[in-house]
Formats: C-alpha cells, structure tokens, sequence
C-alpha cells in the first residue's frame, strides 16, 4: 500500500514535467520583471512559496509601483484567483477518502497544471491525491527555478512570445480538455462555457471571463441532463 | 524596514491567506453539499469548462493559426493520446505563423 501511494507521488511529479517547460519559461519573464521593478529576492520567494498562483503574482509585480495600494493590489489578485474556489470544488472526488489533514496539506500546492493533468488522469486511472502533491512539488520547483533564472539572467532571455512559448500552455489545456470529452451531450454546454468565456473576456478583460465561462458552461450542463431524468 | 517593504509584505500576506482559503473551501464547500443530483452533474463539468473558458479567448486571438492550431491538437489526442506530442504540434504551428505570416 505504501509503495503504491510513493508511487502516486512520483508519477504525479513525471507528468507535470511536460508542462512544466512552459511554467519555466512563464516563471522566467516574472523573474525579469522583478529585477526591472525592483522586487527583492526575497519578496520574490514569499511568494512563490506562499502565494504559488502564477498570473496573481504577476498582477502583484505589474503594480509594484504603487505598493501603497494594498487593497487595490489585494483585490486584483484574489479576484485572478477567485477560478481556485471552482478548482478546489471540482477536486472533492480525488479527495473522498481524504482525512482533513490531508486536505489541508495537500490544497496548497494546487495550480491550474497540476489540477489539468490530475483531473484528466483520475478519469482514467485510479489515483490518490498524492498524484496531484506530486505535481504540485515537481510545479513549484521548476516555477521558483524559474522566476530565479529570469531575476539573474534579466535581458538575457529572448522575447518568449516569439517561441510561442506562452501558447504552450493554451496548447496542454486544449490537449487536456479534449481528453475529457464523453458523448455529444458534451457539446451544448462545452460550446457555452467557450462562448460565454469569450464575450466576458472580450467585454471586461481581466480574468474573470474563466470564473463566468465555466459556471454558465456547468449550468446549462445541468439543465440538459437534469431534463432527462425526470 | 522602510514602508514600502512592509506594505508588499502585507500584500504578500493577504494574497496568501485569501488565496489559500479559496482553494481550501471550494474544497471543504463542495464535500459539505450533498454529491447527488445536479450538483454531481455541475461538479462534474467545472474541469472542461474551467479549460474551455481558459484557452477560447486565447486561441481565438491568435487568430487562423489559433483555431488551426485547436484542430491539430484535436486529431493528435484522438489518434494518439499523447498531451506532450499535442503541445509540440500546437506551439510550433503557432511559432510558424507568428514568424513567418
């Protein structure tokens, strides 16, 4: 029994590698604007320790120069991450057999890759938390190396854009969600989550547009197959 | 310590509280709440369109290349299954046509 939970870890940690070249690459333009906005190292370090959310540190980082507008800069990131909340609900089966302790051990390290790639996995396979802890040690690892190469080397990497690096992500979480399809009941609700995502994006930028897509997506999913039982 | 610093520090700190405890409760929220009926059905459709709503608007903006790109990595995953050789395909047809369109 032991072996097998070891192994959950490890396995966890090897299929985050993949999409841990794009949460280097991400992590080292944050580590450049750092250095350029004059974040110290360890400032930087709080908060990939304890914040551990990638776009809400850039927020954070992007408004360094009005430090003094702390709950301005508070609210901006917490509505970013408000996705986490929707994240953490949707993890309640991996956690069923799940003590408190672990729970609360296990939720911190949990950002969108891991949760992707866990998710996609549990649906397939069956796994213990300790899969998505694994990849959350194996995330926060190549994101804090990351962060630390871009605040050393700052100027000395090329722009990313170019690699499309920053698509690589965009690309993972098609890949995933792809892997998640069941039947054509599937296909209403899918079509919109993804319409809803994109007038809210269009209309109100920020991050939230991701908050709105998956409710009104999840919503009419109900609806439809709600129907078919009664 | 000059002002400043102790205002990221407390930036730091409230970010990290609240986004901890929102990755905690939706948690702890969702094993309180019965796990039958429609709520099932909506837990069970939160991770694609979590996904869905992530990635449209971004694909949409790269354009042809975007939703070129989209389409590849959809007949990758269905004749291979294989997320990392889906990346390759999507980052390279968009590098290509960043570069060279």
């Amino acid at each position: 029994m032991k072996t097998s939970k070891s192994n959950d870890f490890l396995r966890g940690a090897q299929a985050n590698v993949p999409i841990g070249v794009s949460v280097f690459s991400y992590g080292a333009v944050l580590g450049m604007i750092c250095a350029q906005k004059g974040v110290e190292l360890y400032q930087l370090t709080l908060m990939n320790i304890f914040i551990f959310a990638g776009t809400s540190q850039f927020i954070i980082v992007d408004m360094w120069n009005n430090i003094a507008e702390v709950f301005t800069i508070v609210i901006a990131a917490l509505l970013i991450n408000l996705r986490y909340f929707l994240i953490g609900a949707s993890l309640n089966s991996l956690f069923k057999e799940s003590s408190l302790k672990d729970k609360f051990l296990f939720m911190h390290l949990v950002a969108d890759e891991n949760w992707a790639v866990t998710i996609e996995r549990s649906k397939h396979e069956k796994i213990t938390p300790l899969f998505l802890f694994g990849g959350g040690i194996c995330l926060f690892s190549i994101w804090s190396i990351g962060t630390y190469m871009g605040f050393i080397f700052a100027g000395f990497i090329d722009d990313p854009s170019k690699y499309a690096l920053d698509f690589a992500f965009i690309a993972i979480f098609t890949a995933l969600c792809f892997n998640l399809y069941q039947n054509k009941t599937n296909l209403i609700p899918w079509t919109s989550a993804a319409i809803v995502a994109y007038i809210s994006e269009s209309l109100f930028g920020g991050n939230l547009y991701i908050v709105f897509g998956a409710i009104a997506g999840s919503l009419v999913g109900v609806f439809l197959e709600d129907k078919r039982y009664v | 310590m000059s002002d400043n610093e102790i205002y990221a520090l407390i930036i730091i700190f409230l970010v990290a509280v609240g986004t901890y405890g929102l990755r905690l409760s939706g948690l702890l929220l969702s094993g309180k709440i019965s796990d039958e009926g429609r709520i099932r059905i909506f837990l069970d459709y939160l991770p694609p369109t979590l996904l869905l709503s992530f990635v449209t608007p971004a694909i949409l903006k790269e354009g042809i290349a975007g939703v070129f790109a989209m389409l590849l990595i959809a007949i990758c995953m269905h004749k291979t299954k294989n997320v990392f050789m889906s990346m390759i395909i999507g980052v390279v047809t968009v590098a290509i046509s960043r570069n060279f369109f």
